[in-house]
């Protein structure tokens, strides 16, 4: 499943996922064993799957966890945070020079589906094409990071990128621009795959990869099915985080999410062996609390995509620090869950770093109670001088984000603030909200989930001074020397508890200067045939975890 | 003959270049940047101006026109050196959605489509003449009411519904036909239509009811005129009289409309496909909307404008064989 740049804030809580607090975690699924073999069915509404790990937005557990390989991968279970685990390195990287220059080696028995060895420079060529302008589709993190990489267009004339050097066939050493603690993280992206060197031309490809997990691609038809067959050349031996039990899996494209669901609730023989990648509608999320049968079937994730109001610091209307935390004093966080869905698609969030995350400390700066403090609201706006502010919120023209803006439309009316509501075409919002003209809007709707489980993830896409405009998702415009600091100290670190409290000290800091107002974290429910096994959503990120996934007999 | 048949294709290829710069313009000077799509994540000035390159929309608007018009008859090549995407001719974009040229998208989609809109059109086109006839034959009785409100009835329902229903009842309920999905006819014949046999059912009973209305009043017509009076006094045996000559000449504008009909069905049965979940031109159509795909969104209004140019032009070619007045 590959999302479509244009829709990340809003799309990327809608179509992938969230996860649990560390501690008290609500994950549930189905996590008896089933057994080796069977054909699987994935139904899904997405009509393209990017199968060029270049291009790829995919998690790191879904779809193309299936066949590609990454050095690093994440382990992910129903309690506790997610965690950086070796997959075809032999561990999670050595990093020298304070974290600047980190290196890996190679097991020993990994090979391609064409059962060719993988070898480091696979590693190097795959992230050099990352580059060609052609393949720069997929999660980029490692693109600006890499040393030397500036106006780098990929190694299909010939260049190589230097600052990734391969000594030998089994090691691999990367040379950053600055030290960054999260490398480890970043190596588990779906683009750093291996592919093999010199044989993976940009338009071809995609249609028919060579792969490195545990599944071959068949066959692929555009809006279709996607037919896997097994790798004859994995080795489970050298693979900890993919159980690999069905034979085949078919993924079958174009679904409608309620017939899909409804074909789920019946659970007729063909489709026991089935699950939805879909969100389940809220019309069959309501049908099947009658249906016990069904409701067994039902696997609801903890609270994971954060979705926030991005209070535009560069407003005048908002320039004062005191009218923005009477915006969030003023929420009403029932009216808003009660939008999204109710309390089975959304809990109440009040701080920023994305539950199963390590580093996130739960705390509530401003106590808005369920429906808001209207009194302790009014009297700050009052101390700032503010009268009849009158403020445009950005919303996305989806009837769901309309209601959700509807919500705060009302909870800030009763507090003297009008609050008129501007929906826009989805590339149209991405436009005006991380564009460069700060006088578009004052408030907008965001939601966010990182794209792999480091709360500098969580922080630094969303609040450093130079995500502003220029396609850069600090929508709240908020600029500020400390949190800068904070940041640039927590990426650096190496150390993981280490940078975990710096994540947590600038989630604060943050929060202290009000540029958002948190507002839930969502949950997404997913159903899944009677023999299907092993089903379960990770507390990060709140999607099934298809690399775990077994059949019963 | 020859004349008509040259001057009608001039024509045509005249009416397709208007509808492709038409298009060209509304699509593109829509406030959304293709290159958006193609840009990664995070998507910098730098990756986004990279990306822009690539797709060529970095130019003024009449230089990409003349470059698609050109990917047409010469196929082109975004980017450049070894990484670049080569578009074969014809060419009518690169789709970023899909990683694949659009051409390929729409050979992949269109028997999909084509199996869902022949096997409908036949079924409704019979059922259809079939019921207007007999309508037309027994008026104002029993079977002229029956039918005709059961037209009414299909005329006013809206397709996703009774694709909905029909989804419902006989895949859920019943449990006698497959939920979805397609099966290609050369993997399968038998399961390709036991999969197509709903999606047609559902088509031919919305639009059978249009052709048994225009039958019925056509024949009705017909019956009255003088050439029918003139047959019966020639002693034709009623059946002759029905099917040969009047039947025939009332058949004219149903002809035309199924033509009309047809033409517009093969550029994709939106929501029909939708409903079935299965991804033919419509389906293709709808979601690069939803993804502002434009590439295929072009590619797509401009083929299946075609079919609607030629499918006028085929119907005109029936009137000759059809009507001995033409």
């Amino acid at each position: 499943m590959r999302l479509r740049l244009g829709s990340a804030l809003v799309a990327l809580a809608l179509t992938t996922t969230l996860a649990a607090c560390g501690g008290a975690n609500s994950t549930s699924g189905d996590v008896e064993g089933g057994q080796k073999g069977g054909t699987l069915t994935i139904l899904t509404s997405s009509t393209s799957i990017t199968l060029d790990p270049a291009n790829s937005w995919n998690l790191a557990v879904t779809t193309l966890g299936l066949l590609d390989r990454r050095l690093t991968n994440w382990k992910v279970g129903t309690s506790g945070e997610a965690e950086v685990v070796p997959d075809l390195a032999t561990d999670t990287g050595t990093p020298s020079e304070n974290g600047k220059t980190w290196t890996y080696t190679l097991k020993d028995g990994i090979e391609f589906s064409d059962g060719t060895p993988i070898t480091s420079k696979d590693v190097k060529y795959a992230i050099e094409r990352t580059y060609a302008p052609a393949l720069s589709e997929g999660i980029g993190y490692h693109r600006s990071l890499l040393a030397g990489s500036d106006g780098y267009q990929g190694p299909f004339d010939g260049k190589e990128l230097d600052s990734i050097e391969t000594p030998d066939d089994k090691t691999i050493v990367f040379h950053l621009n600055a030290p960054y603690g999260d490398w480890p993280w970043i190596v588990s992206t779906t683009s750093t795959a291996p592919v093999p060197a010199g044989k993976a031309p940009a338009d071809t490809f995609g249609q028919k990869p060579v792969t490195s997990g545990p599944y071959a691609v068949e066959s692929y038809t555009a809006g279709g099915d996607l037919v896997l067959v097994r790798n004859e050349h994995w080795d489970a031996e050298t693979d900890s985080v993919r159980t690999a039990g069905p034979d085949k899996i078919v993924i079958r494209q174009g679904q409608d999410p309620a017939v899909e669901a409804q074909k789920l609730i019946a659970d007729a023989p063909a489709d026991q062996k089935t699950f939805g990648a879909d969100f389940v509608p809220p019309a069959q999320l309501a049908q099947i609390q009658g249906k016990p049968d069904a409701k067994k079937r039902l696997v609801t994730s903890g609270p994971g995509a954060l979705e926030y109001l991005a209070l535009n610091t560069q407003s005048p209307k908002l320039k004062d620090v005191k009218v923005r935390q009477a915006l969030n004093y003023a929420i009403d966080r029932k009216a808003y869950i009660v939008a999204a869905g109710g309390p089975v698609s959304a809990d109440a969030a009040s701080t920023l770093i994305t539950p199963g995350i390590a580093g996130r400390e739960d705390y509530e700066l401003y106590d808005a109670g369920e429906s808001g403090d209207v009194a302790k609201a009014k009297s700050l706006l009052a101390s700032a001088g503010v009268k009849d502010l009158a403020l445009t919120l950005i919303a996305t023209n989806d009837a769901t984000d309309v209601a959700k803006a509807e919500a705060i439309q009302q909870a800030y009316a009763k507090v003297g603030v009008k609050v008129t509501i501007k929906p826009l075409e989805q590339d149209a919002w991405t436009t005006t909200a991380t564009g460069d003209d700060a006088g578009a809007y004052d408030l907008s709707l965001g939601s966010w989930q990182p794209d792999y489980p480091s709360a500098a993830g969580n922080i630094q896409p969303l609040f450093d001074s130079s995500q502003i405009g220029g396609g850069g998702y600090n929508i709240s415009r908020y600029t500020s020397a400390a949190a800068d600091e904070l940041i640039k100290k927590a990426l650096a670190e190496t150390d993981e508890d280490a940078a975990g409290k710096l994540w947590a000290q600038a989630d604060r800091t943050i929060l202290g200067d009000a540029p958002v107002v948190p507002l839930i974290y969502t949950k997404n429910s997913f159903l899944h045939g009677s023999k299907v096994a092993d089903f379960y959503i990770g507390s990060f990120p709140a999607y099934p975890v298809y690399t775990a996934v077994t059949l019963k007999p | 003959m020859i004349r008509f048949l040259v001057l009608r294709t001039a024509g045509i290829i005249g009416v397709l270049l208007a509808v492709t710069a038409a298009t060209y313009v509304i699509f593109y000077v829509f406030p959304a940047d293709p290159a958006r799509m193609a840009c990664g994540k995070p998507c910098t000035p730098e990756s986004l101006a990279q990306a822009r390159e690539f797709l060529g929309v970095d130019q003024p608007l009449w230089v990409q026109y003349l470059e698609f018009l050109k990917g047409l008859v010469a196929g082109r090549t975004f980017g450049d050196g070894g990484g670049a995407i080569v578009c074969a001719a014809p060419c009518l974009g690169y789709s970023v959605q899909h990683h694949q040229p659009v051409t390929t998208l729409i050979a992949q989609t269109f028997p999909v489509t084509v199996s869902i809109a022949a096997g409908a059109a036949v079924l409704w086109l019979l059922t259809g003449v079939a019921a207007g006839t007999v309508s037309a034959l027994r008026r104002g009785r029993l079977p002229d009411r029956a039918v005709m409100t059961t037209a009414m009835v299909g005329v006013s329902m809206p397709s996703y519904l009774v694709g909905l229903l029909a989804i419902l009842f006989f895949g859920f309920t019943l449990d006698v036909v497959p939920v979805g999905s397609y099966v290609p006819l050369t993997e399968n014949p038998v399961d390709w239509a036991f999969h197509l046999i709903t999606p047609w059912c559902v088509l031919a009973l919305l639009n059978a009811a249009i052709y048994a209305r225009l039958t019925r009043s056509q024949l009705l017509e017909t019956l009255g005129e003088d050439f029918v009076r003139t047959a019966r006094a020639k002693g034709l045996r009623e059946r002759t009289v029905v099917v040969r000559h009047a039947l025939r000449t009332a058949l004219v504008p149903v002809v035309t409309v199924f033509g009309l009909d047809l033409g517009a069905l093969l550029g994709g049965a939106v929501i029909t496909e939708r409903v079935f979940s299965m991804y033919g031109l419509g389906a293709l159509l709808i979601d690069a909307v939803g993804h502002t795909d434009l590439p295929v969104i072009t590619g797509v209004t401009i083929l299946a404008a075609a079919f609607v140019v030629v499918a006028n032009l085929v119907v005109d070619l029936a009137y000759r064989a059809l009507d001995p007045r033409v």
